[in-house]
């Protein structure tokens, strides 16, 4: 990604929109007030809401989000509850809607209708935890790297060049492979531990670019503290690339658990994973390819959403790179 | 006929293949024809094989690849009748004990060579057997001669060894010597058949390890060449004396990395013979194979194991292991997850080995939630209610652990979850460094067709392959009065009421027994005959003529 390209983008677009500091102005309020100018934010979700990509990917993501915290509303069928004698590799029944047996049976006997929705909660959890940490560890060093420069930057950015260069499936294998049970948190920091590289240096860059505006001359001259320029000035208007490349980034991670899990280095049981379902209908795929079906086309669904919904906010925030 | 396969932890039948090969064409479908046509004497098989591990020693093979070769090269004193795994004599005129069955004279038939034209004498055997013995030899099957007087003197626990000669074996003449041993033993010719007792030539002892790479017998093959990681070649050996003389003119043992792909070369001819068929294709083997397929019991079980020294196992009262046994549904198991791999288990021995029993566990072995809830309750039920099996992901082995454990936790309501190691190699390290959480996942090819081998050897207090903490005064007891009873019969129905103790007391949960799923190719004439370890019994295998 070009990240310092982008980040002068976006500085330029500030500089031409926006005349107050961007946090001033919360995001939807100025709808009515059309004849005054819309800060960066405002102009986002004008943008947004214009774009049927952006809704389409919404409403998925909603479902989605509602699926992983209430699976109990869709299926009260146990995930774990194997019938071997009755159910063993039975074909789906596509017309049997919202019932066990609508995607068909895995060779545990298991409904994977009720696995595929008990297994959106770790995809789920796994892809905002990683970004969440990602973006607050790789953002507050960014941060600190781009506004003090100096050794501190040199620090930082030594260190993130180092844990750039160790290769992330491999490297995150290789931590995991230190646990013997693997809960969500565990898999989250694995990912996280080599993950926050790229954030860190898009908002390396757009915060340097940031602290040269003249708003942030102007608050240092009337006497602004440092923590203040930092999260009342800088931040606001350097995180937008940031918070595009965590957006895309999501549908990476949810990935990321599936391949890991499908290499047997992801989530453990119990837990319910889409990734270790997908890996066990791999064995069975030449006669019963629904046991592998159901569950990568609901990854692959997730992942497409998540990604689509960081299309949309790249677009939104980052005008010129439509 | 063919022997045992050394005392080691089996793997597991399948071998792990995670690339779904494409259905390709070819008619090849069930020969009818397979019956048909004339042997050719000197007609060669091929058959699969994996790099051995070690040189080509007698002693030298706990794996089975190696030993695969070695078995074809060299004929031992006895061997054992498939099927009934009944003793017949090799290269022996006889083997027989004194009174106590605590020493042994062996007497050889007369005029048997090597492949080198010396002849096959009683010093051949006292000498390779002192030699593999020697802990300066570093053989990896030397426990092997553990039962002999002297065996301490050449293998020390510590330090080098006092001579290099065992003081229990007495040459008497050209073809008769006696062996001592520290106790009596009632079925010590039995274990005879194995590979480490064959005898070695003198060429042997002036170049060990040139030996290894160019080895010379005494069996129905004689060794050619070896190719590494590619191809090894024996062919028949014409001077050979004893009854199983080799029905085809030699073997080319060929290397494959992948089931995969040893299945696809069986499937076009260009192997006749495959270890087992990859797990992607055993749903449709039969119909791709037709006559040809292979589906074969060999004496093996699989089993899970608690590991006594854990919290959940310490003092737990047998009645609730009995339950947990109850709870699995071997049946449908073996049926669906397992493919038909393997038959359940109703017994601690496995079938073809002497003191097999039909049954012998009864009702424990035999599915019934209701009844395994109620003595899970009775005995006091599982602390904790969980419980997790260990087992190695490097393996096939997850499909079937995830089953029980369902079955387990559908009929008991006590919690069950697999705990995968990543490699065969850190689940043994765990078992043997007793750090197993709750049970681990057992498996056990025969050494020598007696009950003995599937009881003592895995559960008495010292056996080496008893890694769960088990302790039964009474059964040791037993055990060693079987193992001084006065014949091979009364020892092998000792043992009997010794697993009648053992099914009270649950050592471990027996679940199923290993069947070998394989194939030939269209070049063998009728079935390829087996051994009771599942393995080929090569110089029996007819090739047809072109």
């Amino acid at each position: 990604m070009p990240d310092v390209t982008k980040a002068q983008t976006t500085d330029e677009a500030l500089l031409d929109a926006v005349a107050p500091p961007a946090v001033e102005v919360p995001a939807g309020q100025d709808e009515k007030k059309s004849d005054k100018p819309r800060s960066l934010w405002g102009d986002a979700w004008y943008d947004l809401r214009h774009r049927p990509m952006f809704w389409v990917s919404s409403v998925l993501l909603f479902l989605l989000i509602v699926i992983a915290a209430f699976p109990g509303l869709f299926t009260s069928v146990d995930p774990r509850d194997g019938d071997l004698v009755n159910h063993y590799l039975s074909k789906p029944e596509l017309t049997h809607f919202f019932q066990p047996d609508w995607f068909g049976y895995d060779q545990q006997g298991r409904s994977i209708y009720a696995r595929v929705v008990h297994g959106t909660r770790a995809s789920i959890l796994v892809g905002v935890g990683v970004t969440a940490v990602v973006t607050l560890v790789g953002a507050l060093l960014g941060m600190l790297a781009g506004y003090f420069g100096g050794w501190v930057d040199s620090v930082i950015s030594r260190l993130t060049d180092i844990f750039f260069g160790i290769p992330f499936l491999l490297g995150t294998m290789v931590v995991l492979n230190a646990f013997t049970e693997r809960k969500v948190y565990v898999v989250i920091l694995a990912l996280a531990f080599l993950g926050w590289t790229s954030i860190a240096r898009v908002t390396r860059s757009s915060v340097i670019t940031a602290k040269q505006a003249d708003y942030v001359t102007a608050a240092r001259a009337l006497g602004a503290g440092t923590s203040r320029i930092l999260f009342r000035h800088v931040m606001p208007n350097a995180i937008a690339p940031t918070i595009v490349v965590a957006t895309i980034a999501l549908g990476g991670y949810i990935s990321a658990e599936a391949t890991l899990s499908f290499l047997g280095l992801g989530l453990s049981d119990p837990t319910i994973s889409w990734g270790i379902d997908i890996s066990e209908g791999s064995k069975v795929i030449r006669d019963n390819p629904h046991t592998l079906l159901f569950p990568a086309g609901m990854l692959s669904l997730t992942v497409f959403a998540f990604i689509m919904l960081g299309d949309a906010v790249r677009d939104a925030l980052d005008p010129k790179l439509r | 006929m063919r022997g045992a396969r050394s005392a080691k932890w089996v793997a597991g039948a399948i071998v792990v293949a995670l690339a779904a090969t494409a259905c390709g064409g070819g008619d090849d479908t069930g020969s009818d024809d397979m019956n048909k046509g004339k042997a050719d004497p000197n007609g060669i098989v091929t058959a699969q094989l994996s790099e051995p591990q070690n040189p080509l020693q007698p002693a030298n093979a706990k794996e089975s690849q190696g030993s695969r070769v070695l078995r074809t090269i060299f004929a031992g004193l006895v061997d054992y009748e498939p099927g009934t795994g009944e003793l017949e004599y090799v290269n022996a005129e006889s083997v027989t004990p004194n009174d106590d069955s605590s020493e042994w004279t062996v007497k050889l038939k007369a005029g048997w060579k090597f492949h080198d034209g010396t002849p096959v004498t009683a010093q051949s055997y006292v000498d390779s057997w002192n030699w593999s013995a020697n802990i300066k030899n570093n053989q990896t099957n030397s426990s092997w001669f553990a039962d002999i007087v002297g065996y301490e003197d050449v293998h020390p626990e510590k330090g080098d060894p006092k001579t290099d000669k065992m003081s229990g074996l007495k040459v008497v003449d050209e073809t008769t010597f006696t062996v001592k041993l520290t106790q009596p033993v009632s079925y010590f010719a039995y274990k005879l058949g194995y590979d480490v007792w064959a005898p070695l030539p003198e060429a042997f002892f002036k170049d060990p390890e040139k030996y290894g790479e160019n080895p010379i017998g005494n069996g129905p093959y004689k060794f050619v060449s070896w190719e590494h990681n590619k191809l090894i070649k024996v062919r028949k050996f014409d001077g050979y004396k004893g009854p199983n003389k080799a029905k085809n003119g030699g073997i080319d043992f060929k290397n494959y990395t992948t089931a995969d792909a040893a299945y696809s070369d069986l499937r076009s001819n260009n192997v006749d013979w495959i270890e087992q068929v990859p797990t992607t294709a055993l749903t449709n083997y039969k119909t791709d194979l037709g006559d040809r397929a292979i589906d074969q019991e060999y004496s093996a079980v699989q089993s899970i194991v608690p590991a006594f020294y854990t919290k959940t196992f310490k003092d737990i009262d047998p009645k609730v292991i009995q339950g947990l046994s109850m709870a699995i549904d071997r049946e449908t198991i073996t049926k669906t997850v397992l493919q038909g791999t393997r038959t359940p288990a109703d017994s601690y021995v496995a079938p073809g080995v002497l003191g097999y029993k039909k049954g012998a566990l009864g009702d424990i072995v035999k599915f019934d939630a209701a009844q395994a809830k109620k003595l899970i309750q009775e005995g006091g039920g599982v602390p904790g209610n969980k419980i997790q099996i260990q087992y190695n992901a490097d393996q096939d082995h997850k499909p079937w652990v995830d089953a029980v454990c369902n079955s387990i936790r559908k009929s008991t309501g006590v919690d069950c979850v697999g705990d995968p190691k990543p490699t065969f190699q850190a689940d043994l390290d765990a078992r043997d460094n007793d750090e197993v959480k709750s049970m681990y996942r057992g498996g056990w090819v025969l050494d020598y067709p007696v009950n003995s081998n599937f009881m003592r050897d895995l559960y008495g207090t010292t056996a080496a392959g008893n890694t769960s903490g088990y302790s039964n005064k009474e059964f040791d007891e037993l055990s060693s009065e079987a193992d001084k009873a006065s014949s091979i019969d009364e020892t092998v129905k000792l043992y009997q009421e010794a697993e009648q103790l053992l099914a009270k007391d649950m050592p471990a949960i027996p679940l199923w027994f290993y069947k070998v799923n394989s194939g030939q190719s269209t070049n063998i004439l009728g079935k390829i005959p087996y051994g009771q370890d599942g393995d080929p019994i090569f110089d029996q295998v007819q090739v047809k003529q072109k």
